[in-house]
């Protein structure tokens, strides 16, 4: 690798991995550490204090498994809902396939925040309030038409020759689908998955009109933000990233763009 | 291993309908919100609450709501005929949306029987339009907060009128090249607080561009700019807390709450507060806090009124004052607080006898924006204040005269 391409690269990591290092630093520093004129870029105390009172306080531990029971519920029923529909979109003649996708967007269009308060209300009559049923509607209703744009691109990469001569080896329909073409659309599969998730798992806006007492992790992460603690902030931040990097690690190995490579010649 | 997939449906479908807290079976359950931070709902849930539960034979569920969001949650309850409030204790500062919006209840009748002990300053600041709408519950001021270490390495002393407190500016850009003293310049609420004060100490009228006391007092916001520190154009009420840690400045006027969070958890002993100066006419500082209110359509209004009462004893008042070091809304309240916290409640008390209350006017919103207007361009832009001044005097003027 030429030396330009290399400390690019490099600059593009730090650029990509620094703020994740100073919130991991300022949530294991002693006080004295960083609270400074000069706060120092390397570690040289390490304390769990922050941690042990995050956890302690057990304000915590409630939203985190609120946001990953949430996110996670997202993530499937979006793919779940969105993957049938983009299917047979992939099918259509293009003119309509690009209409009808183009019509799913338009909630997209709206602001956020033009829509929460009806939402809110509405949610609240039909007993919703704090509860993941709520939440988990309302992220549906943002995320659905950015999975069914992604699975549709995804279908229409996969060529019909392949489930066709699947069909010629003897597969029904269903086999087909099963075991020729979700196969092959994995990469697209975990991407729109992975995109659900993460829009559910930071998601504020929402959050913030269908929450009155059961918080999700970003309202909690904005709670010790606005009690001004960096400690606390950095140590529940830390907490909220872990998830995203383990999800985004396992799912890395999908994340490719040559599963289709060689599928037909 | 053999999955029991119907236990697991019923686990998801309980978890997917669970509401943040379930209530207690066979018992009232009174919702309460607040702002607070997570030692002070310790306090409020461990040993305020307990009591009047047992009392009651109710349950009090008590939930954070940060003082921006209420107006609109309830705005939503309201639009859905689902009230899930009782009582809140809100921002002294966002009163006026709540009342005009028609969130909140009167309670008149709460006023022949308040309790005595109940200082009449604080009691009175719940009554709009002739009519009562809000009950005290803890009232709160801003003091000041400097750098011990700082101030007596240059040899100074904390600044308790104008002008030391140029004098002291001056001294720290002269011998450190840079401002020392922060003036909340980001605009907005924390801007206009600080400027409504120094207006008052100035004898001026906040609402009023034209007065002489307002003149003057943006006239030595000019003269003290070029001395502030550099954080001043983003400090408000959280960054003025890191400026102060980061020792990036010596100086600044801020709630209370930075006391816990500089002192007990930063471990920056250095940081010594009192009440702070006095203008050319008078020491002045606003009055912030909370104060209890009652959502129109509340489920529980009589036992919501029952817990007011109960927030406002003197037993809970003593708790709250011992224990987090809050100012006390009773006359007859006393409290043994915690060593290491007394000098700042002693600044805090000192500076609530010069407290001052805003007037909730129904353009505050337009307000700040033209106060904050007048800040940027006199202070950062230097542009002249006997310019800058009179059209933004005739703006508030026609927003006093359309909103009357």
């Amino acid at each position: 690798m030429r030396a330009p391409t290399s400390s690019m690269l490099a600059l593009l990591a730090f650029w990509a991995v620094g703020p994740l290092y100073l919130m991991l630093k300022v949530s294991v520093s002693p006080p004295g550490e960083v609270m400074t004129a000069r706060p120092t870029l390397l570690p040289h105390g390490l304390t769990l204090e922050h941690w042990r009172r995050l956890l302690e306080a057990g304000q915590v531990l409630p939203p985190l498994g609120k946001s990953l029971l949430t996110a996670g519920l997202v993530a499937a029923a979006a793919l779940l809902l969105a993957a049938p529909a983009a299917y047979n979109l992939a099918r259509l003649p293009s003119r309509w396939r690009y209409g009808i996708l183009l019509g799913l967007f338009l909630v997209r269009m709206l602001p956020e925040v033009s829509i929460a308060l009806p939402v809110a209300v509405v949610f609240l009559r039909w007993g919703l309030m704090d509860s993941v049923t709520g939440l988990v509607l309302a992220h549906l209703t943002l995320v659905l038409p950015v999975v069914a744009w992604v699975l549709t691109t995804t279908f229409l990469a996969i060529p019909r020759e392949v489930e066709e001569a699947a069909a010629l080896d003897g597969c029904s329909a269903w086999q087909t689908l099963w075991r020729v073409t979700l196969r092959l659309a994995v990469p697209g599969l975990a991407v729109a998955g992975l995109l659900a998730w993460l829009f559910s798992w930071e998601e504020f806006l929402l959050a913030t009109y269908l929450t009155l007492g059961a918080k999700t992790m970003p309202l909690q992460v904005y709670y010790y933000l606005y009690q001004g603690n960096w400690f606390l902030t950095a140590a529940a931040a830390t907490l909220m990233t872990a998830p995203v990097l383990l999800l985004t690690g396992l799912l890395q190995r999908h994340l490719r763009a040559t599963s289709l490579a060689g599928a037909v010649r | 291993m053999r999955v029991e997939w119907g236990s697991l449906v019923w686990l998801l479908v309980g978890l997917l309908m669970a509401p943040g807290a379930p209530a207690a079976a066979g018992s009232q359950t009174l919702t309460l919100t607040m702002r607070l931070a997570e030692g002070e709902w310790r306090v409020i849930r461990q040993e305020v609450l307990p009591p009047f539960e047992q009392a009651c034979g109710c349950r009090v569920r008590a939930i954070d709501v940060p003082p921006e969001a209420l107006a609109q949650r309830l705005k939503a309850m309201r639009a859905a005929g689902r009230a899930e409030v009782d009582l809140f204790a809100q921002d002294n500062m966002r009163l006026q949306e709540l009342v005009e919006a028609g969130l909140v209840q009167p309670l008149d009748e709460v006023e022949v029987r308040m309790d005595p002990a109940v200082l009449p300053t604080l009691a009175a600041a719940g009554v709009m339009g002739g009519r009562r709408y809000f009950l005290p519950f803890r009232p709160n001021v801003q003091i000041v907060y400097y750098n011990a270490k700082k101030f007596d390495a240059h040899g100074l002393a904390p600044p308790r009128t104008w002008e030391e407190l140029l004098r002291v500016a001056k001294v720290f850009k002269d011998t450190e090249g840079v401002g020392r003293v922060l003036f909340q310049a980001v605009g907005g609420a924390p801007t206009t607080t600080q400027l409504y004060e120094w207006i008052v100490s100035a004898g001026g009228d906040p609402f009023d561009f034209a007065h002489p006391g307002t003149v003057a007092t943006f006239r030595f916001l000019q003269k003290l700019a070029p001395y502030l520190s550099p954080d001043s154009r983003r400090a408000k009420w959280d960054t003025t807390n890191d400026a102060l840690a980061q020792e990036s400045a010596y100086l600044a006027q801020n709630w209370p709450f930075g006391i816990p969070l500089l002192i007990r958890d930063y471990g920056k002993r250095e940081i010594r507060t009192y009440s702070g100066w006095a203008g050319p006419v008078r020491e002045a500082h606003v009055i912030g806090g909370d104060v209890l209110g009652i959502p129109v359509g509340a489920p529980h209004r009589d036992l919501a009124l029952l817990l007011t009462r109960h927030l406002q004893s003197r037993g809970v008042q003593e708790i709250l004052a011992s224990r987090l070091g809050w100012p006390t809304i009773r006359a007859d309240a006393t409290a043994a607080v915690e060593p290491w916290l007394r000098p700042h409640v002693a600044a805090v008390q000192e500076a609530m006898r010069h407290g001052v209350f805003r007037a909730n006017v129904p353009y505050w919103a337009e307000y700040e924006r033209i106060a904050s207007e007048a800040v940027e361009r006199i202070l950062w832009r230097n542009e002249a204040a006997d310019a800058v001044l009179p059209p933004l005097a005739e703006r508030l003027a026609a927003l006093r005269r359309d909103r009357r």
